[in-house]
């Protein structure tokens, strides 16, 4: 309602006159003479400015445009290749995981391998070990059998030619003599 | 030594001997003599050691057999030892006794024993190996301690050993 009361005032108010006499229609506005020569002349900039600057402005426009798709170009192609180096990355981890398993499995089999490998070493180092000194206890029991015979033989040779020593006296020396004397005699030679 | 030269020595030890009258009694002595030379290694050094000059040798020879033996052997075994035949003494002395016992008809029986026979010992001796090998025996004996005991008789390749050293022997291989 104000609105309307404002645009009808502005249509009934008396133009004013200027310096030169040429009298506004408005108050509020120049006069008309103003602003056609105001309007033309507008109309010329607007159409200098649409001729001289807008292919500038365009290009400009057009470069920024392009600068901006080439970013835009560029921040997909990193985001790409992010996905991308996230996806390797993610294999890779896969791929860790998988070898750290395949290693750890490896490892496990080949440490059941040693200890199994190990202990069939051993059960025949044990084995060999066991026959070994069982040869060794027969071989020191015989050997002991056959050195203390050969002592007791020792011992005993020596005692033969004391005792026998100390047995043949005089008398016995004679009897010796005597029966080799009948013997010989009496049945002929023994060889 | 040759045989040959061993005969020799002992053809001539024969004959000296012989000449002299005294066959019996030298070869009696030269075979003990022979006997303790192989028995004695103080002796067999003695006669066989070659930086002993020949003439000391004999010195040693005489003078261990001076009073013990007769004359002629003295000398007999005085020549062998000044000839350098010291080593050579037993088989020569072996081949005058086989000589001697061969010129009366008999054969060798040597007979060892720890201790010494009497002479019944030695008679009746003689007269069983002369029955058990059939021969007429020139009997030599020797006293020989190594027997220990008993007797080991000797007649040619015939050997009769009943001693006590062979026993102990046997006993100490079955140990």
């Amino acid at each position: 309602m104000n609105r309307l009361h404002l645009i009808a005032s502005l249509v009934q108010v008396e133009f004013d006159t200027d310096d030169q006499g040429v009298t506004s229609a408005n108050p509020l506005l120049p006069p008309l003479k103003e602003i056609w020569i105001g309007g033309a002349a507008s109309l010329i900039v607007f159409y200098a400015l649409w001729k001289l600057a807008m292919p500038a402005i365009r290009t400009a426009m057009s470069d920024r445009t392009a600068r901006i798709q080439g970013d835009l170009d560029g921040a997909a192609a990193a985001t790409t290749d992010a996905e991308q180096s996230a996806s390797e990355i993610r294999t890779a981890l896969g791929d860790i995981d998988g070898e750290r398993q395949r290693l750890f499995a490896e490892a496990e089999q080949q440490a059941a391998a040693i200890l199994a490998d190990g202990r069939t070493r051993l059960d025949v180092e044990i084995e060999e070990l066991h026959t070994r000194a069982e040869a060794d206890i027969a071989s020191a029991a015989t050997r002991g059998g056959d050195e203390l015979r050969a002592e007791i033989g020792r011992h005993a040779a020596v005692s033969i030619d004391t005792v026998v020593a100390d047995t043949l006296d005089d008398a016995a020396q004679q009897e010796l003599i005597e029966s080799f004397i009948q013997r010989v005699g009496a049945t002929g030679a023994t060889s | 030594m040759s045989d040959a030269q061993i005969e020799g020595y002992a053809r001539a030890l024969f004959e000296i001997a012989r000449a002299d009258g005294t066959l019996d009694e030298v070869e009696d002595e030269l075979f003990r003599f022979a006997r303790s030379y192989e028995s004695s290694d103080a002796l067999r050094n003695a006669i066989t050691d070659e930086h002993v000059p020949l003439a000391k040798r004999q010195a040693i020879v005489e003078d261990l057999l001076d009073g013990k033996a007769t004359t002629t052997t003295v000398q007999l075994v005085s020549m062998v030892v000044g000839s350098g035949r010291g080593r050579d003494l037993p088989a020569i002395v072996d081949s005058l006794v086989q000589r001697a016992s061969s010129a009366k008809q008999l054969d060798v029986a040597e007979v060892r024993t720890a201790v010494a026979l009497s002479d019944d010992q030695q008679a009746r001796l003689k007269a069983a190996l002369e029955n058990a090998t059939g021969k007429q025996l020139n009997l030599k004996t020797v006293v020989d301690p190594s027997v220990v005991g008993g007797v080991v008789a000797t007649v040619g390749d015939t050997v009769i050993d009943d001693s006590v050293r062979t026993r102990i022997d046997q006993l100490k291989s079955r140990l």
